[in-house]
């Protein structure tokens, strides 16, 4: 009898733990854990979170206008008197980031759907337990200094902050940053460089063609560039290496193997893509993006064949009518190669039912629109 | 105070004379503290983090009241144009050492004691007024300390300074790691003033951990080597650099303890007090071939 009641005991109590709500992980909907975890099973004692950077989780995007204007940094305020708390330009900054990997810059741990502050992550003491990642105050001087000190190869902390001693009212001055803008970058239209590359010196940048025909984001060739590429007071003097000279350019082109693709003895004329390739972008092809035909593979040659583009095409339903020309209705039936003949689709020939009289375009097998 | 020690010290000179030498050398080691705890604290220097603004010199020498000087005084980066060394007027000293790769920014490197697990000086000093404090703090005791200078000779980084132009009272200068700091739960004077925690302070195997993890994680950050780890026999100061420290001026040195060196050539000198009395002897015997020519001449 008492064993009996002993697994009844035993029964009940396991019941109503399997009863009782597992806890549910915040993010286990809407991810994979493998997206945050490294390894298989993650417990709370050791998480295996990937390290930071982490700027692949950030989902959330948001325009510069929406960034906060200014912050007042002053959660160090407890730890330290000898400095003044930072009010710092948010909004400018955010501005000023564009050109330098943009929010992500700083913000390079976002959890999907957040976006946090340094104090989110960084503790506000220097002892501490996890010691690998650093403390709040070196989180923001290490954000902060290394653009300053490449500006102006100093390390003033007065540039951001004065010492309390300094500061006659208590109250910290709240400068007013609303219209305090960075000015508009003045985009180049076409640099051209002299080169010390003997058989072909000259080297002709078309800006604008990369921004508004290769739809090039400022940040897909300026990601890197530091404030200081603009606003360096004293330049160093740099002495880049080949590889560093020709970083950007090879993301895109072969800066390897064929040097003359932009080495040439002389200006190259704007691009041109009969010239290059021989396949006029007359009007249809004209105001496309250049990806929606090379996106796949890169910048390669592509076949001047329509299906190669345009793959539902097929005799049984392709609309002349979008070409410009309606068929008439005795060559509405027609292959496409009795008149093209060779995929020629520029000049049709009509040799094969008409005279030799009759060519393209003065007679016309329907109406033009 | 130090007068009584030195006048202490000669009259145990004198003992030693007598011939007890063995017994003196035994108490001294008796009253050297060299504890080796698992949980002493450390610092790790991040010389890729560091960007030399010499607010840890400021901060020690406000510290250890030595004069500072004004805060805003130590932005000034002509300084750099000569490399300096710890002394005793600054227990901490941050160097700066040009990039390479000139379109990157100067390595700056902060120096000081290293506060080694072996300590060198501690094994050098005649009157055991070194010790190694579980707190991981290489410190001496000033009231026992004769001036002798053989902790500077000895250490391997050199850092031990004097104050040679203190006529009364001079006394050895080096950092403490802010033992009287620590010991009241703060932190070490630089380590909490660095902007950027270049200096991070936690125990020594955490820290060789976070340090590993970095070089892991950022191969083209770090080179894989963490100065310190093993060096002389480890220290509690580490670096880590993403360029060979011989370039950083850090002294090429082996895994053995700096002591194993010293102490085998001071132990095989007086080693059963036999090499000194064999000198004697040899002198002595020179002196009586000398008199006995002597005799022979006059004869």
């Amino acid at each position: 009898m008492k064993k009996i009641s002993i697994i009844i005991l035993v029964f009940i109590s396991a019941s109503i733990y399997a009863q009782k709500e597992l806890e549910q992980h915040p993010m286990a909907k809407s991810l994979e854990c493998n997206y945050c975890h490294s390894c298989e099973i993650p417990t709370k004692d050791d998480p295996c979170l990937y390290t930071c950077p982490r700027t692949h989780m950030v989902t959330l995007q948001h325009p510069v206008e929406d960034a906060p204007e200014v912050i007042v940094l002053d959660e160090l305020k407890e730890q330290s008197d000898l400095y003044a708390p930072v009010v710092f330009s948010h909004r400018l900054h955010a501005e000023m980031s564009n050109m330098a990997g943009g929010c992500q810059l700083c913000h390079h741990y976002n959890p999907p759907g957040v976006i946090l502050g340094c104090q989110e992550c960084h503790e506000n003491s220097r002892s501490r337990t996890d010691l690998n990642k650093p403390d709040l105050k070196g989180a923001y001087h290490r954000q902060c200094i290394d653009c300053h000190r490449e500006w102006t190869h100093e390390v003033e902390c007065a540039s951001c902050h004065l010492l309390n001693e300094k500061i006659v009212a208590d109250e910290v001055q709240v400068k007013d940053y609303s219209e305090i803008k960075h000015p508009k970058i003045i985009e180049p239209t076409k640099i051209v460089y002299n080169t010390e590359f003997d058989d072909g010196d000259i080297v002709t940048f078309y800006h604008d063609e990369h921004v508004n025909l290769f739809n090039l984001d400022c940040s897909s060739c300026h990601s890197n560039s530091s404030c200081a590429s603009c606003h360096d007071t004293t330049p160093l003097k740099l002495e880049p290496t080949l590889d560093q000279l020709h970083r950007v350019c090879s993301e895109c082109h072969d800066t390897e193997d064929d040097c003359t693709n932009c080495h040439i003895k002389k200006e190259r004329p704007r691009f041109n893509h009969e010239l290059i390739t021989g396949f006029d972008l007359n009007k249809y092809h004209k105001n496309i993006d250049c990806k929606s035909c090379h996106g796949k593979d890169g910048f390669k040659g592509l076949n001047d064949n329509c299906g190669t583009c345009h793959t539902d095409w097929s005799p049984g339903n392709f609309d002349h009518k979008i070409t410009g020309l309606i068929l008439s209705e005795s060559h509405e039936g027609n292959d496409c190669e009795v008149c093209h003949e060779n995929n020629n689709f520029k000049k049709p020939t009509c040799s094969m039912c008409h005279d030799e009289d009759v060519t393209y375009p003065d007679f016309m097998p329907g109406e033009e629109i | 105070m130090l007068k009584q020690d030195r006048r202490s010290f000669l009259k145990t000179s004198a003992l030693i004379g007598a011939g007890i030498t063995g017994l003196k050398s035994k108490d001294t080691k008796a009253q050297t503290r060299h504890v080796i705890s698992e949980d002493r604290m450390g610092v790790l220097v991040d010389t890729t983090v560091c960007i030399g603004c010499r607010k840890c010199e400021w901060a020690c020498k406000t510290a250890h009241d030595l004069p500072a000087g004004d805060i805003e005084s130590y932005e000034d980066r002509s300084v750099y144009e000569k490399m300096r060394r710890p002394d005793d007027k600054a227990l901490t000293v941050v160097n700066e050492y040009s990039n390479p790769d000139p379109t990157k920014l100067p390595t700056n490197v902060k120096v000081q004691c290293m506060h080694c697990d072996e300590p060198a000086c501690l094994s050098a000093c005649i009157v055991g007024a070194f010790s190694k404090d579980e707190s991981g703090s290489v410190v001496w005791d000033t009231e026992k300390c004769i001036g002798c200078r053989y902790c500077m000779i000895a250490c391997p980084f050199q850092i031990p300074a004097f104050e040679y132009d203190k006529a009364l009272q001079p006394d050895i200068k080096k950092c403490d790691f802010c033992i009287e700091r620590t010991t009241q739960g703060q932190l070490p004077a630089c380590v909490e003033i660095c902007p950027v925690e270049a200096l991070t302070y936690g125990r020594r195997k955490d820290l060789i951990e976070v340090a590993r993890k970095k070089i892991k994680n950022y191969p083209d950050r770090y080179i894989d080597s963490i100065l310190g780890d093993t060096e002389v026999g480890g220290t509690s100061w580490m670096y880590l650099s993403g360029r060979d420290f011989q370039e950083l001026d850090f002294p090429k040195l082996g895994e053995d303890p700096a002591p194993g060196v010293s102490e085998s050539i001071q132990h095989g000198i007086f080693a059963y007090f036999v090499p000194p009395i064999s000198l004697y002897a040899l002198l002595g015997g020179v002196m009586w071939l000398n008199k006995k020519k002597e005799k022979s001449k006059e004869e």
